[in-house]
């Protein structure tokens, strides 16, 4: 009933704004903004259009396009990006006008600055709430471990988003596990963002173009994810000339080469990465250590094609890998595959049309090379994504609609023994799962001070056949089991998702925002060990697994000073989350037909206050960042049914972000994070079982490790400026500059010497660690 | 294949880092005294024993309460009931007891007329055909590996439980298997050295004797034994949230109840 009240109430404000537009005479202009130099299109440039008549502004879409109506009349246009220089024009607006702008880039000592949108009131008025937009260039000067600059990491300087652990890409948005963040490449859903176990990510900086992460009221457009999304896309290719950048670094080395294939009509990028930590093992003479393998490496690449002014299409794919292997005994790869072509159409000024179709894959598989304890497991997780999204702009409103529909295939697990092994051949069936849905969202422009956004998705999954499906009783056991066949139905789920957004400005330095929105997710991750493993299980929601439903609710207060060159904000947020997942005792995930019978179902709920102050301009730049959270969950069966700390829940949680640009070549850098312990359990008593001491536990995760700070340190030394077009640059860095202990795991057991008593072992990963990296640019 | 993350893991760790140990003070919560119960039947002829205790918080000596002056009682599902007296303290002995596989055995025990029953069903037994040594290497560190060879019976789960003793001395890991993936074959269990186990009488050099207790369980004692090795290693922070075992003793009691098989063969390190 409530989502029936809710569509009610937003179909006549849908109606009304598409309508109401065309009503009165008016023109559109509309275009693509560029960089002059490479033909890349700019993402969130601000298009601004002031005249006697009126004056309107956007920012351009995720491909560069902006359009704006506005009465007959001579307008001044004027374009800014960030650290690119202004650009205004003067038109006599009597028809729809086409205006294509390319952007030259700022001089050179114009600071970082830490925001990528460039509206530079856009954190005061957007009605959006809950979103970040990662500046890439910013990566360049922030200190990482191994001196890899890391997306993945990056965000997890940025309030409400907590880090999945030392040294760790996984991350955890608002109370939300962490397979409940949707991460897209180029659209395509990328399932296992880490390489080396989550010491690094995924994601090439030199392929990126932007990344943005939406942690509350998501745009209808995203969907499938309770948490958020974190929008990744790729550099299109230099256009204008051909170029080639990369990097050597301790772990690893990078190669970017990009040029145009047809001048302007058609250019390509493609980049590279791999790590030689192997190649240091070979290199050790010991025989033993030499048999064994530990590198990744991956592949972005992109060609786009342009028909006209109206046509475009981009070809964009991803390639990793990761390979580990232990001589004699095992060895583990795993990696992600995607796959984007996309076709942009542009019917008139106004609407603007996006067509993807996307293929993703992940795969993993074990080998144990024992001679009687050997196989060869394999699981994969496949996506076909077909994906219509129109944009529709109009006086008042960005209408923006379309629908989506995907086809997984998961094949959780093959085990093919070698002829003398001890283990059977296994293989689990197939399941297959289709996700469908449909969105519509406006912006509308109430007044000079009222913005919305709102909107509606519909989602509906299908679990379907071909395979053998079963419920389990309490004690996990089989209770029935239906076999049905090829694409017939097993269960339906189908769910409303109403997303609504409102900012108020209440003067041109400070607005209130507030949000609701409900997500929900149909692709899970079992994994009962503590960090991201490449062998997790992906399973579908289905006739035991229920969808998992989070409403947030958000309120903000924001506000600019100093000409925006300050920029704060206050969001406080509350979240419920159904259908949570977590394990029985004695869980078996892996290569387990029945998996579905370990699991147990409960609630979660989280709370918080994000504080943030970022200076966006001047010699120094940065950030503070401090959330106040509590994230708790409740099963069943579990802590006597009452709630408990989810092991992510940390208090308080600070990151300081410093760049000081001391000249045009020395940029300093230095981020401080501090964060309160995970919640774990400690015994509370002991006793002997066996000959050996065991623990008492009451409270499930009612105790705290100690806390976790760290001080990383950078600089990076621009090369001399010869007027030629090779650059190069030094970054060193020092990860936990202050040689803190922070605490990975906490283990208890006797005294080595004493077994009359026990002890607590705290074990840290990382000391200091220096890195160096060479960049160069031609 | 959970305990091959791990390897993965310390692996990594080993290779790319150096990893640091520390200990450190924790604040722990107390909590009452919990009554604890150890059964363990078997079918050979040894002094088959109950043993009663308590927990004791956190932060005491490793020196648990004896729990003296119970009543215990176990019958079989055959009509044979034994009463077990209390030896030394908190030990319960019977020496007419002798444990039959297929039998299921039912514990009563009464303490200050608070009752607690388990009930476990001794398997039939498989025997080991034999126990090899086998090298293993991390990085530079190369350690001997026990591994106990048998056949697996097809068409019923089985499940093994394994006691390594080092020169008598008992060692600290848990070793449980389960034949789900291998059922019917030539098996081949190997008992992993606790990767972070620094304690140098662990380690087997040349005439050492190692000794392995084969044991058959039930499936409620493999659960036992399994959630506790899952809990033993990486401890909060790290690995599986830790909980209390699930005990098939009724009426809050911690511990089990197990009929098991028994068989011992040892190797002397060549």
């Amino acid at each position: 009933m409530q989502y029936k009240s809710t569509f009610y109430l937003l179909l006549p404000l849908l109606f009304f704004c598409c309508f109401n537009a065309a009503a009165q005479k008016k023109f559109t202009i509309s275009g693509t903004i560029r960089d002059a130099a490479t033909g890349e299109t700019l993402i969130g440039a601000s298009v601004k259009i002031d005249g006697p008549n009126g004056k309107a502004g956007t920012a351009t879409n995720g491909y560069g396009f902006y359009s704006l109506t506005v009465a007959e009349g001579t307008y001044t246009v004027s374009v800014s990006y960030v650290s690119y220089q202004l650009v205004t024009k003067s038109i006599q607006l009597s028809k729809n006008t086409s205006l294509n702008v390319d952007m030259k880039a700022g001089n050179e000592l114009t600071a970082v600055v830490v925001s990528a949108r460039d509206r530079k009131d856009q954190n005061v008025r957007s009605p959006q709430m809950g979103v970040e937009q990662l500046d890439m260039k910013l990566l360049d000067n922030l200190p990482v471990l191994f001196g890899e600059k890391d997306v993945l990491k990056t965000i997890q300087l940025l309030p409400g988003v907590k880090s999945g652990g030392e040294g760790n890409t996984g991350f955890f948005v608002r109370g939300g596990a962490s397979d409940q963040n949707l991460i897209l490449l180029d659209e395509a859903t990328v399932y296992n963002s880490s390489h080396l176990l989550g010491f690094f990510s995924t994601f090439n900086a030199d392929a990126i173009k932007t990344a943005d992460l939406y942690k509350g009221g998501m745009p209808s457009q995203y969907g499938g994810r309770l948490s958020s999304v974190l929008d990744v896309k790729m550099n299109d290719g230099n256009s204008k000339n051909f170029s080639m950048q990369g990097g050597l670094g301790l772990i690893s080395s990078r190669l970017k080469l990009e040029g145009p294939l047809i001048k302007d009509k058609s250019s390509f990028m493609i980049s590279a990465r791999r790590t030689y930590i192997d190649l240091i093992l070979k290199a050790v003479p010991d025989s033993n250590i030499k048999g064994n393998t530990l590198n990744f490496y991956d592949l972005n690449a992109k060609v786009n094609y342009k028909f006209d002014d109206k046509n475009t299409i981009y070809l964009s794919g991803y390639f990793g890998q990761d390979n580990i292997g232990i001589k004699d005994l095992f060895t583990n790869d795993w990696g992600n595959t995607t796959a984007t072509l996309r076709y942009n159409h542009i019917f008139n000024s106004r609407l603007f049309s996006n067509t993807s179709l996307i293929y993703n894959k992940y795969s993993y598989s074990v080998e144990l090379l024992d001679e009687v304890n050997n196989f060869r497991a394999t699981s994969l997780i496949r996506d076909y994504n077909l994906k219509q999204d129109f944009q529709y702009f109009s006086n008042k409103h960005t209408l923006r609609f379309g629908a989506q529909a995907t086809h997984h295939r998961i094949a959780p697990s093959d085990l093919a023994p070698g002829s003398s092994s001890s283990f059977n051949p296994l293989s689990i069936e197939n399941r297959y799962g289709l996700e469908s849905s449909a969105y519509i969202s406006d912006e509308y422009n109430v007044s000079n001070r009222l913005n919305l956004l709102y909107g509606l998705r519909t989602s509906w999954f299908s679990l379907h056949g071909p395979g053998t499906f079963s419920t389990y009783n309490s004690n996990g056991d089989i209770a029935t089991s239906q076999t049905y066949e090829r694409g017939k139905f097993v269960q339906n789920y189908f769910n409303l998702e109403p997303r609504f957004s409102a900012s108020y400005t209440i003067n041109e330095r400070n607005s209130i925002k507030a949000s609701y929105n409900r997500n929900t997710q149909n692709i899970h991750i079992l994994s009962n060990s503590g960090s991201s493993s490449p062998t997790d299980q992906y399973v579908m929601s289905s006739n035991n697994i229920r969808p998992e439903i989070a409403d947030q609710v958000a309120f903000g207060f924001f506000k600019n000073i100093k000409d925006n060159a300050y920029e704060f904000s206050v969001e406080t947020y509350y979240k419920w989350m159904q259908n949570q997942i977590e394990y029985k005792d004695a869980a078996r995930l892996l290569a387990n037909a029945d998996v579905e019978s370990q699991l147990l179902f409960g609630s979660g709920r989280a709370y918080g206050l994000e504080l943030y102050a970022k200076k966006r301009t001047g010699k120094l730049t940065g950030w503070i960042s401090y959330t106040l959270s509590r994230t708790e969950r409740k099963f069943a069966g579990l802590n006597n049914g009452s709630y408990f700390p989810a092991r992510q829940d940390r208090t308080h949680d600070l990151a300081v972000v410093g760049i000081y640009k001391l000249n045009k070549r020395w940029t300093f850098s230095g981020n401080y994070i501090y964060n309160t312990g995970n919640a774990v359990t400690y015994p509370a008593g002991k006793y002997e079982i066996g000959g050996v001491t065991s623990f008492f536990y009451t409270q499930r995760n009612a105790s705290r490790m100690p806390y976790t700070g760290r001080l990383d340190l950078s600089a990076t030394l621009e090369g001399k400026d010869t007027g030629k077009r090779f650059r190069s640059s030094w970054s060193f860095g020092l990860y936990n500059a202050l040689n803190r202990k922070n605490p990975y795991s906490i283990d208890f057991r006797d005294v080595p010497n004493d077994p009359t008593r026990t002890e607590a072992v705290q074990t840290a990963l990382f000391g200091i660690i220096p890195s160096v990296t060479w960049n160069f640019k031609f | 294949m959970k305990s091959l993350f791990y390897l993965v893991v310390f692996f990594i760790i080993a290779v790319a880092v150096t990893s640091c140990e520390k200990v450190i003070d924790v604040k722990t919560d107390t909590s009452p005294s919990q009554l604890v119960i150890e059964g363990n039947i078997t079918n050979i002829r040894q002094q088959q024993t109950i043993k009663i205790s308590r927990t004791v918080d956190y932060t005491n000596p490793n020196v648990y309460p004896a729990v003296r002056g119970a009543l215990v009682n176990v019958k079989d599902n055959a009509g044979n009931s034994w009463n077990f007296t209390e030896e030394t303290p908190g030990v319960y002995r019977s020496v007419s007891i002798l444990g039959r596989p297929g039998r299921t055995y039912t514990l009563t025990v009464n303490v200050e007329n608070n009752v607690y029953t388990a009930s476990s069903t001794m398997p039939a037994q498989v025997r080991a055909d034999s126990i090899t040594l086998t090298d293993i290497t991390f990085g530079s560190r190369t350690r001997k590996l026990v591994a106990v060879h048998y056949t697996d019976p097809k068409g019923v789960p089985n499940y093994y439980r394994y006691i390594l003793r080092i020169n008598g001395r008992q060692t600290n890991r848990v070793y449980v298997y389960d034949d789900r993936l291998k059922d019917g074959n030539l098996s081949k269990n190997e008992l992993y050295p606790d990767t972070e186990d620094d304690d140098e009488r662990n380690e087997l050099k040349r005439g050492d004797v190692a000794e392995v207790e084969m044991q058959n369980i039930d499936k409620n004692i493999f659960n036992y034994w399994f959630t506790l090795r899952q809990q033993s290693r990486g401890g909060p922070g790290g690995g599986t949230t830790p909980g209390n075992p699930p005990s098939n003793i009724n009426n809050g009691a911690l511990g089990y109840f197990s009929a098991h098989t028994h068989q011992a063969i040892s190797i002397t390190v060549p």
